[in-house]
């Protein structure tokens, strides 16, 4: 019966979608109703909420420190896990094997785990301040992203292209900047994207490091949730849910979302 | 007129001293020693094979002039530059990749312009060039293409264009036709030699098949082990191998153990399982050697002594291949194959079974010491 077949299937995966996807959408609305409680359907439009993300304490600077941090963390783990990736494919080091799996455990550790043990680690060698710690955790957070899709395209790489730079004047940096980098790109992209929502949205390891001037947004809209339970939550995360659109298209456009799911 | 075209027409000089030279180098991977005080010399505009067998080393010997290893000892000169820690890019040696490694995220032309943009050459001179070096290869109209969509023989003159573009001091080639059929393989080695020739760039090119050797080289190096037992003219591998592994290695040859009898005036006297054979050389008696005879030195019939070693054989299979036609036969004691080839079979034929005289020339018998 391949008709009726066809057609679980179909509603299988338009279950699926409303149970994923509704959630999300919901907030859309709520975020341009009038009202001063979420409720759904809305009552009306209004903007207050939108400009109530510039009044309501800390948003913009814990939106700011996340995209330094995501941003940052994203950059350093690109840089070393990409070095670590190529020591790893081209076998340089002993225990290869070992290291990759190491560079990705911090994905089988739970966050609270990672967190207590940076706050410890931090403490121990006199780090007071909460950006460097936080800075730092968040590039062990990301590094399990990159090297996962950076080793699966340095495994399809074929390196004479990198002898063959060489031969024809470049450096090594130079031949893996101009060879290299370009042939793996979307592994690249792909990897950066995940690293940067995770630093962005990574609540559990954060939660140990920051302090009062430092706050990331994820635990700033939880304060707020806490204070002023308003729709100026549904504000901001309508903000990142067309942010995170547009990062797509923008990376579909840059190296097309069907490479970037391949690596 | 640029470099390029001038050197199209101007004649191969050829100057006496070596261009390359390669002195007591060695290389080893662990405990595996892959080369062992390793001596070579390439002359100006000649045109090297290294032909080995598999695992011998070539590649090896490749990377280590191009600079992407490094060896443990030893030297390399290119012109009167001692090159042996120069990293691969102030080298200026060209190699084209057994797979050509062409850079699939850059057109033709751009593939073919890489070498140059890394020189700072200004666009124009640039472009001018690479459209040269895609003319001298045939593919002009290829030059916006993308690399990925071309064939295995159309990627294999990119790479070679890539590669001569920037007029490299040596060029130095990687079984460049492995991956391409026989037919078109054959009419790659023809071109290739061409252009090679014709611009006079000293080239080593590394091989496992030895047609590919004695069709397209001024000089083979035979290596076996990580040295090279023989380097020489194609005809002078074929005809005086330096060595037993050499013979056995290009072309094919009936080979008989034996023991040295006696040395009379230049000559040997070896007693083998099929009588006594004599070959120009001299051995103290005793001694293990091995006699050999290239299948068509070897004829059918009788010949008068003074001059020939006659044998007896017995035919046991007749293969017909065109142009000529290949005898097995065995001897008495069964197990010495004993192959001739003939360029046309005798009037009224030959049927297997039967047993004939053989004979060739004393001066094509061959000596070797016994392994
Ligand atoms: N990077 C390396 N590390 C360890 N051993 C190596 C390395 N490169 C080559 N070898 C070893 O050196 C020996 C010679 O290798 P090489 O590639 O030079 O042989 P080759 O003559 O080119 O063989 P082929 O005809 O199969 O290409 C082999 O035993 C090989 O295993
Ligand atoms: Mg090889």
């Amino acid at each position: 019966m391949p008709v009726l077949a066809r057609l679980f299937a179909g509603l299988m995966l338009f279950l699926v979608l409303v149970f994923l996807l509704a959630p999300i959408a919901i907030v859309i609305p709520i975020s341009f109703s009038p009202s001063t409680v979420f409720s759904f359907p809305p009552t009306g439009f209004s903007l207050r909420w939108y400009e109530n993300i510039r009044n309501a304490d800390g948003i913009i600077k814990a939106l700011w420190l996340s995209t330094q941090i995501a941003a940052l963390s994203t950059a350093v783990s690109l840089v070393l896990g990409t070095l670590c990736a190529i020591a790893i494919v081209r076998g340089a080091i002993p225990g290869a094997r070992l290291v990759s799996t190491f560079m990705i455990s911090p994905l089988m550790i739970p966050g609270l785990v990672l967190g207590i043990a940076f706050l410890h680690a931090a403490r121990e060698v006199g780090l007071r301040d909460g950006y460097i710690p936080l800075l730092l955790a968040h590039v062990v957070v990301t590094m399990p992203f990159i090297m996962r899709t950076v080793l699966a395209s340095l495994a399809l790489f074929d390196f004479t292209m990198v002898d063959a730079a060489r031969m024809l004047g470049c450096a090594y940096p130079a031949a893996l900047w101009r060879v290299l980098v370009p042939n793996i790109l979307p592994g690249f992209v792909s990897g950066a994207l995940f690293a940067f929502i995770v630093s962005f949205d990574n609540y559990p390891v954060s939660i140990f490091l920051v302090d009062v001037h430092t706050k990331t947004l994820p635990i700033q809209l939880l304060n707020q949730l806490e204070m002023s339970p308003d729709p100026t939550l549904a504000a901001v995360a309508t903000v990142m849910i067309v942010l995170t659109i547009l990062a797509l298209f923008a990376c579909d456009r840059l190296v097309g979302l069907r490479r970037m799911a391949a690596v | 007129m640029s470099a390029l075209t001038a050197a199209t027409e101007a004649s191969v000089p050829k100057a006496a001293a070596a261009h390359l030279r390669i002195r007591q180098l060695g290389k080893r991977f662990g405990s595996n020693t892959v080369l062992r005080d390793l001596a070579l010399s390439v002359e100006q505009g000649e045109f090297v094979s290294l032909l080995g067998p598999s695992g011998c080393g070539k590649t090896t010997l490749l990377r280590l002039i191009a600079g992407l290893m490094l060896p443990d000892t030893g030297t390399i000169t290119i012109g009167d530059r001692d090159l042996t820690r120069t990293p691969p890019h102030k080298r200026n040696v060209g190699v084209v990749f057994q797979n050509y490694a062409l850079f699939p995220h850059l057109t033709v032309a751009e593939n073919v312009g890489f070498g140059l943009r890394n020189r700072k050459m200004a666009a124009a001179e640039r472009k001018r060039r690479v459209a040269e070096a895609l003319e001298l290869v045939r593919m002009q109209e290829f030059a916006e293409r993308s690399v990925t969509v071309l064939s295995g023989g159309q990627q294999q003159r990119i790479a070679v264009a890539r590669a001569i573009v920037v007029e490299p001091a040596i060029l130095l080639l990687d079984e460049p036709f492995s991956a391409l059929d026989r037919k078109l393989r054959e009419t790659m080695q023809i071109e290739l030699r061409h252009i090679l020739r014709n611009l006079g760039i000293t080239s080593i090119f590394v091989t496992h098949d030895q047609d590919e050797a004695l069709v397209m080289s001024d000089r083979i190096a035979v290596m076996n082990q990580g040295q090279i037992e023989h380097f020489g003219p194609p005809g002078d591998i074929y005809t005086n191998p330096k060595s037993l592994f050499v013979l056995e290695f290009v072309g094919q040859s009936t080979r008989l153990p034996g023991k040295v009898l006696q040395t009379i005036t230049g000559r040997v006297e070896v007693e083998t399982p099929l009588g006594h054979i004599r070959a120009p050389g001299s051995y103290l008696p005793g001694s293990r050697v091995v006699v050999a005879a290239r299948p068509e030195a070897i004829t059918l019939g009788e010949g008068p002594a003074g001059e020939f070693n006659t044998i007896k054989a017995t035919l046991t299979d007749i293969v017909y291949l065109g142009a000529k036609t290949q005898l097995h036969f065995h001897g008495a004691a069964q197990d010495e194959a004993i192959q001739v080839d003939v360029a046309r079979l005798p009037i009224g034929g030959l049927a297997p079974g039967a047993e004939l005289s053989l004979r060739w020339r004393i001066a094509d018998t061959m000596l070797f010491p016994a392994p």
